[in-house]
């Protein structure tokens, strides 16, 4: 997340306090920021795989108890464009099912609508109910205590 | 010929035979920075002494299993020799799906039941229906409920006529547990301590801590005085695996409210967090996603129903679903309802002794029926059609 200074190019700028040198940013880099904060809610895991930078030879060990047994039992599976189909992930079995074409209700149409209600705004830094709003980057906040915290940590501090 | 019931949630899986008690499984795999040959699955979570920076492997995706190698390693372990014992040829299963389930998936999941573990004869439904079929059964004179189906990666809201669920009504708010323990592990990461990868962890606190609020701005007021009179206000304490094995909440009684503990404890302290998260279930542009909370999915949705129903799913509501264990779920769901809904129909929400487990439950009383042995696929019929036949019998 690195960000990248388009106004001006010396970068003690962007940490100054003076309101006549803070980027502001536009309603659509904000829409952008916002979606790229949901997205992250949907993550499983924020960290990298314990197993990712093991060597691969560790799961060729034959396990003797378990396969001879079963081999009996089970068909085998069909080999390697069976196990193409089990790895699809979502966005792809959505778009193949193709769900504009077809009639009636399906997933798509089962989505919930806005809401009728007005949003409620809660501070960035410490969570009650906000009033104001950041002139640079839209976060809200509750009071000037929380403005400052919020220059100093997270204001700008990366662009999408 | 037995009878498996199981409920395939994204999260937990829930599974028995139809003649035993149900277990609670976590359904899928784990790996931890600690023991770093191992990759634990499904239950073998308790074998894992340091659940820190525990890594999740989950099959399903946004609610759809997308990822077979995974499920299917956990199935091994569950239908295998250390758990369930199954005898594929002499048993049947009863295996839940998702609302409007992809077809791929549906015919990937006929495949492996019946080519792969070749059960005798397998029956595929929606949890909710399940559910609807237990609620009927208690209550023989209700023709209709609407059943709100909270878990792990969604919630659906879904009305049922006589047994069968009515599409035109069916609601999906993509606010599940999930997001409730990601927001949190991301307000705790920025206003206390770094928790972005303990997701076990905070799960935990969540589950512990978490209450559903009856009066939000209120309880907000509450949260913002210092010290005593700050009722909201808790400490939890949390593990660090070596002295104290599980997290807890400190009771009132020993919280300190001025300065610092003397132990060497790690201690969350959390005020609004413990309402606000929830909050999200019922009112999802708190944190911009542009949905209808449930209270207001559930009036919309009743009324795209016919008009003379309506007064008959106002009567029957039914929570499930993990989310629905929160304290003070139930009566804010009545509250929120009784207010939107039109005033001369009678207002009941329903929450069973255990939402986790009332689908498996449902499945349970199915598998007993009479009528149990028309609904299924046997494995000779899939042999001979194919994938149509169970496109027609069963109603996804």
């Amino acid at each position: 997340m690195s960000s990248c200074s388009s106004h001006s190019d010396d970068l003690s700028s962007v940490r100054s306090q003076d309101p006549n040198q803070r980027r502001v940013l536009d309603s659509a880099t904000r829409q952008r920021r916002l979606t790229r904060q949901l997205e992250a809610l949907e993550k499983d895991n924020f960290q990298d795989d314990p197993h990712a930078s093991l060597p691969q030879l560790v799961k060729r060990l034959p396990q003797f108890d378990e396969s001879n047994e079963s081999g009996k039992r089970r068909k085998k599976t069909r080999g390697d464009h069976f196990k193409q189909r089990f790895r699809k992930n979502f966005q792809t079995l959505l778009e193949e099912e193709d769900l504009s074409v077809s009639e009636g209700p399906n997933y798509l149409t089962a989505f919930a609508e806005p809401s009728k209600f007005p949003q409620r705004h809660f501070c960035a830094v410490c969570g009650f109910p906000s009033n104001y709003t950041c002139v640079s980057c839209g976060a809200r906040y509750c009071c000037v205590r929380c403005l400052g915290t919020h220059h100093e940590t997270r204001c700008l501090k990366w662009t999408v | 010929m037995s009878t498996l019931v199981l409920d395939n949630g994204a999260y937990f899986a829930k599974i028995g035979y139809s003649h035993e008690k149900v277990s609670v499984i976590p359904n899928c795999q784990f790996r931890s920075k600690t023991s770093r040959l191992k990759t634990f699955t499904a239950n073998q979570l308790d074998e894992i002494k340091d659940p820190s920076g525990l890594f999740f492997i989950l099959p399903f995706q946004k609610g759809y299993l997308v990822n077979w190698d995974v499920q299917r390693k956990v199935w091994d372990h569950l239908f295998g020799k250390d758990m369930f014992k199954v005898d594929f040829a002499d048993t049947n299963i009863v295996i839940t799906e998702p609302y409007f389930n992809f077809s791929s998936i549906q015919d990937t999941m006929n495949e492996i039941l019946f080519e792969e573990y070749q059960f005798q004869s397998a029956l595929r439904i929606n949890a909710g229906s399940l559910s609807a079929h237990r609620y009927f059964h208690e209550n023989n004179s209700e023709l209709c409920c609407i059943v709100v189906d909270s878990g792990f990666s969604f919630t659906h809201i879904v009305p049922y006529c006589r047994g069968r669920k009515m599409k035109e009504g069916i609601c999906r708010i993509n606010v599940g547990g999930k997001l409730l323990s990601n927001h949190l592990k991301e307000i705790i990461s920025y206003r206390q301590l770094h928790v972005m990868d303990e997701t076990y962890v905070i799960n935990q606190v969540k589950e512990d801590v978490c209450y559903v609020s009856q009066d939000f701005y209120k309880d907000m007021e509450i949260a913002q005085l210092k010290g005593e009179d700050n009722t909201v206000m808790r400490d939890y304490v949390l593990p660090d695996f070596s002295s104290i094995k599980k997290g807890f909440c400190k009771p009132r009684e020993e919280m300190n409210f001025t300065g610092k503990y003397k132990t060497g404890e790690q201690i969350l302290r959390l005020t609004n967090e413990r309402f606000a998260v929830p909050e999200m279930l019922f009112h999802p542009s708190d944190i911009g996603i542009q949905e209808m909370g449930i209270p207001e999915a559930l009036v919309n949705s009743i009324n795209n129903m016919p008009e003379e129903m309506q007064p008959h799913f106002y009567k029957n509501i039914v929570l499930t679903g993990g989310n629905a264990l929160f304290p003070g779920y139930r009566d804010r769901v009545y509250k929120e309802v009784r207010a939107l809904a039109p005033v001369e129909y009678q207002v009941s929400v329903v929450l069973p002794q255990n939402p986790i487990c009332y689908p498996w439950e449902g499945g349970k009383l199915l598998a007993e029926n009479p009528d149990f042995e028309e609904m299924v696929v046997t494995r000779e019929d899939y042999e001979e059609n194919g994938h149509y036949v169970c496109e027609e019998k069963f109603d996804i």
